[in-house]
């Protein structure tokens, strides 16, 4: 059966061999090109890897979107102690569902990536720090892993090059905040998976107290691609600060929801017509996420003229995220999806900072109380109030994630909540 | 609600039909179920399972499990952060983790058992009591709240005759609601086990539910 989310708008970079189980062999993976980046990368040295994710403008997927060779450079040169690449394969970003699919079926490309970003960083370990309940997905890939370690691309000196590196496929428990870089090398170490204060920076002290970077899968997942064509030749798609291509995970009313490789600047309502093929029962759009939970909602209007790269959804007053694009229809009860995300925030919570531990349970109480018919007016000016406390204030952005579909639905929804509130008061269960 | 119009390829395999067992879902293109022992040290850590036969007193860290947690130790820095894993392990001998499982994992690593505690606590994938053969997962997050998860969570809750977090009386179902399982696209997204469900919906749940019984007098 071939893998339905295909549209020909599609540039499929990444994505090119979804579908194909294949692809998961090492054998089909070599003869299609596989490992030779990795051997270039050798060949050209650490410097020159570096100087080319910079030039492709390569920005991490993750959510933060921060340029990957720029955090390459930080690692220090002369290693003193030993590296570390983390690699974040704990996809829980509610919308967001790409990480599993690259690793599922395109697993080697995300090892070669590893292996050159290990090697840039001079790390001599990698770990996979994957989510726990992807138990097809972990085993996939250490089967790649393994096969790679069969066939000299993972280990000790790597295709005759000298070159020493390690991987481990580590698994987590279930807690989404171990997404979070600090939060994850915490979890890795054995403990609560809660996040660090920093500075320090990963970079000078992270995974067992040695210099460490974190990236997602699908930013490592670009590398190889890069090294083999150079960084000029993954700018030809995007925009100028925002290069390249990218997964955009579309899901909610749409009538082909799934994972789509699209140039970044995407527009928003193209992306919703012509690659998904539309609304659902054309219905009329309502609102849309742009990438994931923790970003501010766009209403229809603000959709119209959204272009989803870093900066177009920023100047619509949102951000890109993970570009998990959660689209809602006429028919949404806008504050009963409200509540069912901030309720997410709370169960996720770490329990660290004041502002998050309380304020994440305590919105979702008052939200509830809007929803059944018994909030008053007074009750959306102690949300805004809460938001603004819980913004800027803790240790992590989880707490700032919890407030942005708060204050963004008030402002944009009021409507619907003082309906909800109205509807109560006129019943008299307030 | 109208229907989603594909289907998602499916657990590791080519196509996501339920009433297909594991086998046949992965086909002959899935490139190998992970050896008992644990192959190649560097994926030792990857399990552990979610079985549905469930031993509660049976000895911990023996045999093959034994081989899988030497391996996991050559992994890292030290034995602390082997805790996750032998926690997953233990857990998949005995289906939970117990407070004495926890003593023993806290010996084996050279750990304080308030420390193992502390930690098993803040993760929700150790089931810290007993469960059903079957523990479902349903998403009734945001993207599979949008497509009719709360209909789905109703549906296995009235099929398996319990309350969200109870066991059925016959010991088979505990059915839980669960976060956003990155499946988003798929929706509704339910976990059993180690499998992944997509695109359920409340009409596919009597289904489900027949075939894990159906499997589970089978002697699995
Ligand atoms: C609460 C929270 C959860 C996060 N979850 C994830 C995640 O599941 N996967 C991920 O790659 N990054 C996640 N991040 C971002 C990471 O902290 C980090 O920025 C990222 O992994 C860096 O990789 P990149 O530069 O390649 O994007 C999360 C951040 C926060 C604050
Ligand atoms: S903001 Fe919340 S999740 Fe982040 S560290 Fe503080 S309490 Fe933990
Ligand atoms: S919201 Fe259900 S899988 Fe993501």
């Amino acid at each position: 059966m071939a893998y339905p989310y295909v549209s020909d708008r599609e540039v499929r970079v990444l994505s090119k061999y979804f579908g194909d189980p294949a692809q998961r062999r090492l054998d089909t993976y070599v003869e299609r090109g596989g490992y030779q980046a990795l051997k270039k990368a050798f060949e050209i040295g650490q410097d020159a890897v570096i100087d080319e994710v910079k030039t492709s403008g390569l920005r991490g997927r993750g959510g933060a979107g921060f340029p990957a060779g720029v955090k390459w450079s930080f690692m220090p040169k002369q290693p003193t102690k030993p590296h570390y690449l983390l690699c974040n394969a704990d996809e829980s970003e509610p919308g967001t569902f790409k990480d599993r699919e690259l690793m599922r079926w395109d697993p080697h490309q995300l090892i070669e990536g590893i292996l050159i970003a290990s090697y840039a960083i001079r790390a001599k370990h990698a770990y996979i720090y994957c989510r726990g309940e992807f138990f097809e997905a972990t085993q996939v890939l250490a089967k790649a892993v393994e096969d790679a370690y069969a066939k000299g691309y993972a280990g000790a000196d790597i295709m005759g090059s000298g070159n020493d590196i390690d991987i481990t496929v580590h698994v987590g428990a279930g807690a989404y905040i171990c997404g979070e870089e600090t939060g994850l090398m915490n979890s890795l170490e054995g403990r609560r998976g809660q996040p660090r204060v920093k500075p320090p920076f990963p970079a000078a002290v992270g995974a067992f107290g040695m210099p460490s970077t974190v990236n997602n899968v699908e930013t490592l997942s670009a590398v190889p691609h890069i090294i083999t064509h150079g960084g000029q030749w993954y700018r030809q798609w995007g925009t100028e600060k925002s290069p390249g291509t990218k997964l955009f995970c579309v899901s909610g009313h749409v009538n082909k929801p799934g994972n789509y490789e699209l140039p970044l600047g995407f527009p928003l309502t193209e992306l919703i017509e012509d690659v998904c093929g539309g609304m659902r029962d054309g219905k009329a759009l309502k609102a849309v996420i742009p990438g994931g939970s923790s970003v501010p909602l766009l209403n229809a209007e603000e959709c119209g003229r959204c272009n989803l790269d870093y900066e177009g959804v920023q100047a619509v007053g949102s951000m890109l995220g993970c570009a998990s694009v959660i689209v809602m229809d006429e028919d949404t009860d806008i504050v009963k999806q409200v509540r069912r995300m901030v309720q997410f925030y709370a169960h996720e919570s770490c329990g660290q900072c004041t502002p998050c531990r309380e304020g994440t349970a305590w919105m979702t109480k008052v939200l509830l109380r809007i929803e059944e018919g018994r909030g008053t007016e007074e009750d959306l000016d102690t949300l805004l109030e809460m938001s603004r406390q819980m913004t800027g204030t803790t240790i992590c952005v989880l707490s700032d994630s919890a407030a942005a579909p708060v204050v963004s639905s008030i402002q944009k929804f009021k409507d619907e909540y003082l309906a909800l509130i109205r509807r109560g008061e006129r019943v008299g269960v307030a | 609600m109208s229907e989603v119009p594909f289907k998602n390829p499916g657990w590791a395999g080519n196509t996501g039909e339920f009433d297909l067992d594991e086998d046949q879902v992965r086909g002959d293109d899935f490139v190998g179920t992970r050896p008992r022992e644990g192959g190649h040290p560097s994926g030792a850590a990857t399990y552990p399972y979610m079985l549905p036969e469930k031993h509660p007193d049976a000895p911990l860290f023996e045999g093959e499990h034994k081989e899988r947690f030497d391996k996991i130790l050559t992994r890292y820095p030290n034995k602390q952060a082997a805790l996750l894993p032998t926690l997953g392990l233990a857990q998949e001998v005995r289906g939970h983790v117990s407070p004495e499982t926890m003593d023993r994992v806290a010996e084996l690593l050279e750990l304080s058992p308030a420390y193992v505690r502390g930690v098993t606590t803040f993760y929700t994938m150790y089931n810290k009591r007993p469960v059903g053969r079957y523990l479902v997962q349903v998403c009734t997050n945001i993207s599979c709240n949008l497509c009719g998860a709360d209909d789905v969570m109703e549906a296995f809750l009235r099929y398996t005759d319990t309350e969200i977090g109870e066991t059925s009386e016959d010991g088979e179902f505990t059915v839980v609601e669960a976060e956003c399982l990155a499946a988003c696209g798929f929706p509704t997204c339910v976990q059993i086990n180690s499998r992944y469900y997509e695109n359920v919906t409340p009409a596919d749940v009597p289904k489900i539910i027949e075939r894990l019984k159906a499997e589970g007098a089978g002697g699995d």
